[in-house]
């Protein structure tokens, strides 16, 4: 086999260099963590990793830093975003597999692929400029009228309705995330040998019920590590987010109220950051988003392995 | 009271008209986004966008040709840095160590990458390269987009070079060629199409990046082709236009989002066409 073909000095050389290209790779993350820790070794020195997550304060005047706000905004508009995507994009795979005549699959498929080819920025603009006056004007005051008065759920939307606040910006979230979802639903659900679905069909099954109890179980796990990397890219998103949140470091219950993310936090303070402490602490907060995208993307990369294994076979 | 039949059915039908109008709603915010980019750009453009350079905050008039230039210019240079090394990675994930289990994990820790938040990397390339240096730079953007590029290219390099048929190199051994000259020679040719392809969609994917720029090129009011300096580029331009007060830079920032959208779906759509046409 080629492993043993190394007796030329050429190749020897050749064969090094890749192999150190490829180590970049490991190089990079290694590097990543251990740059990261080294510049908020401060931060954590002062304030250690639990109060650290768990405190409410980020006031660059007195000095005391928590992530607790900014981890609560990075939660809330990806679980939020992720309620909202998940059910489209599966509807959508399910659409182009399905339900769609053949010539429109072709068109849907990389219409969906567009919208993944979007710049955040773009979404990010675009929202200030078109979505958040629409979500400020006519959405949110009709939410707050109609579920804004049902007891138990009213308290999330609370407060005046300005369009820059959780809710808008979980809503470009969730178009930003549809197309990752839908592409990976999609691959899955074409994995489905068809003499299953033909056996179902043989038993008086529905159109749907072929879907919902053949399809849909046959490829869950593959879908499953769509979702959750979908999550891991909602989780590090920044430009989409920026534009709508306000970078405003408190809790509120109310989804109409401006709140910040570790992204968003990142971009509007790292640049401005002078105290020795506050930039440290940003890069606490770059570290706490570094390790928690990264297990995320790891679960996601576990189960679509895992599913790639299980139809290989 | 409906017969358990007509309830199936019923139940069938709403749940493909749902999968319908999900369908219908992706496409609908697609066109509702790019047609109120195009939109509002085209009423923006104008030549003097790419000939002149920004006027002072709150006159009218000015252009980009600061942001257009360093765009390109960070963007060709991340671009020179991220692509050999990808490539050779690759080749070594697909060549050297193929079937090995460093090859393996290697591919996954790649994968993991493609996806961690580049605002992160941004943070990391300005602790290496701009803080030891004391301003921001250039180079330091350039170096954060081949970052992001790297493992993008060295997936779609290993995929392609898998696709090359192993009784080819066998081929090429058999002649006597080292295994060097096999893959320069051989298998390359054979995924060139595919690699040029990875490459462009790569490309794609870092010119719209802005958050790794944020901290590392930074931004720059004047025209500088000086990498060892702050260097505007469209993205954080836009950033900081459509932030800004004044209604001249938002309709600025809409001009440049014109340009820089229609530039990275060109770039998509040829490379899903170049697949297309290649291995279909």
């Amino acid at each position: 086999m080629a492993r043993t073909v190394k007796k030329n000095p050429v190749d020897l050389v050749f064969s090094s260099v890749t192999a150190i290209a490829s180590f970049t790779v490991i190089l990079f993350i290694i590097g990543i963590l251990y740059v990261l820790m080294k510049e908020s070794s401060l931060a954590i020195k002062q304030f250690g990793v639990f109060r650290f997550l768990t405190s409410t304060d980020w006031n660059p005047v007195t000095e005391s830093f928590g992530a607790l706000t900014n981890i609560y905004g990075t939660a809330v508009t990806t679980i939020l975003s992720l309620v909202m995507a998940v059910p489209i994009a599966i509807g959508i795979a399910v659409f182009v597999t399905e339900v769609s005549p053949n010539y429109l699959k072709g068109p849907i498929s990389i219409a969906i692929e567009l919208l993944a080819a979007i710049p955040s920025i773009i979404y990010g603009m675009w929202g200030l400029f078109t979505l958040s006056p629409i979500m400020g004007d006519y959405i949110e005051p009709f939410l707050k009228k109609t579920l804004g008065t049902i007891p138990l759920v009213n308290f999330l939307f609370q407060g005046t309705p300005m369009g820059i606040d959780l809710l808008t910006a979980s809503v470009i979230l969730s178009i930003m995330i549809i197309p990752f979802t839908a592409s990976i639903a999609r691959d899955s659900f074409n994995l489905t040998p068809d003499v299953v679905k033909e056996s179902a069909y043989a038993l008086g099954s529905t159109h749907w019920e072929v879907i919902k109890d053949v399809v849909l179980p046959y490829s869950k796990l593959g879908v499953f590590g769509g979702v959750v990397l979908s999550l891991g890219r909602a989780i590090g998103e920044t430009m989409a987010v920026a534009f709508v949140l306000g970078n405003n470091h408190r809790i509120t219950s109310s989804l109409l109220d401006a709140a910040a993310t570790i992204t968003v936090t990142l971009a509007n303070e790292f640049a401005e950051a002078d105290k020795d402490v506050y930039m440290s602490s940003l890069f606490y907060l770059a570290l706490v988003l570094f390790v928690m995208s990264f297990i995320t993307l790891a679960i996601a990369k576990y189960f679509l392995v895992k599913a790639e294994r299980k139809y290989s076979r | 009271m409906l017969t358990i039949e007509k309830r199936r059915k019923l139940e069938g039908f709403l749940a493909l008209l749902f999968s319908t109008l999900a369908a219908a709603l992706g496409l609908f915010w697609l066109v509702f986004i790019l047609g109120d980019v195009l939109i509002h750009g085209v009423g923006a453009l104008n030549l003097g966008l790419f000939v002149n350079d920004p006027s002072p905050p709150g006159v009218e008039g000015g252009g980009l040709r600061n942001a257009f230039i360093g765009q390109f210019i960070i963007t060709l240079f991340g671009t020179v840095i991220g692509v050999p090394i990808g490539v050779l990675g690759g080749t070594f994930l697909a060549e050297y160590a193929r079937g090995r289990n460093i090859s393996r994990i290697i591919s996954i820790l790649a994968d993991i990458m493609v996806s961690v938040p580049s605002i992160v990397i941004g943070t990391f390339v300005y602790a290496i390269l701009v803080r030891p240096v004391g301003h921001f730079n250039g180079w330091a953007g350039s170096v954060a987009l081949a970052i992001i590029m790297i493992p993008v290219v060295l997936r779609t390099t290993e995929n392609m070079l898998s696709l090359v048929p192993w009784t080819l190199r066998e081929a090429a051994f058999a002649l006597g060629a080292p295994y060097y000259k096999v893959i320069v020679q051989v298998v390359y040719r054979g995924a060139a199409t595919g690699i040029l392809t990875g490459i462009l969609l790569s490309i794609a994917r870092v010119a719209g990046e802005t958050a790794p720029l944020l901290f590392t090129a930074f931004n720059n009011s004047f025209f500088t082709l000086n990498m060892n300096q702050p260097m505007s580029s469209l993205t954080v331009t836009i950033f900081q236009y459509a932030m800004g007060p004044y209604d001249s830079w938002h309709s600025q920032a809409w001009a440049a989002a014109f340009v820089i959208t229609i530039f990275i779906l060109l770039l998509t759509i040829t490379g899903r066409l170049i697949i297309k046409w290649r291995y279909k």
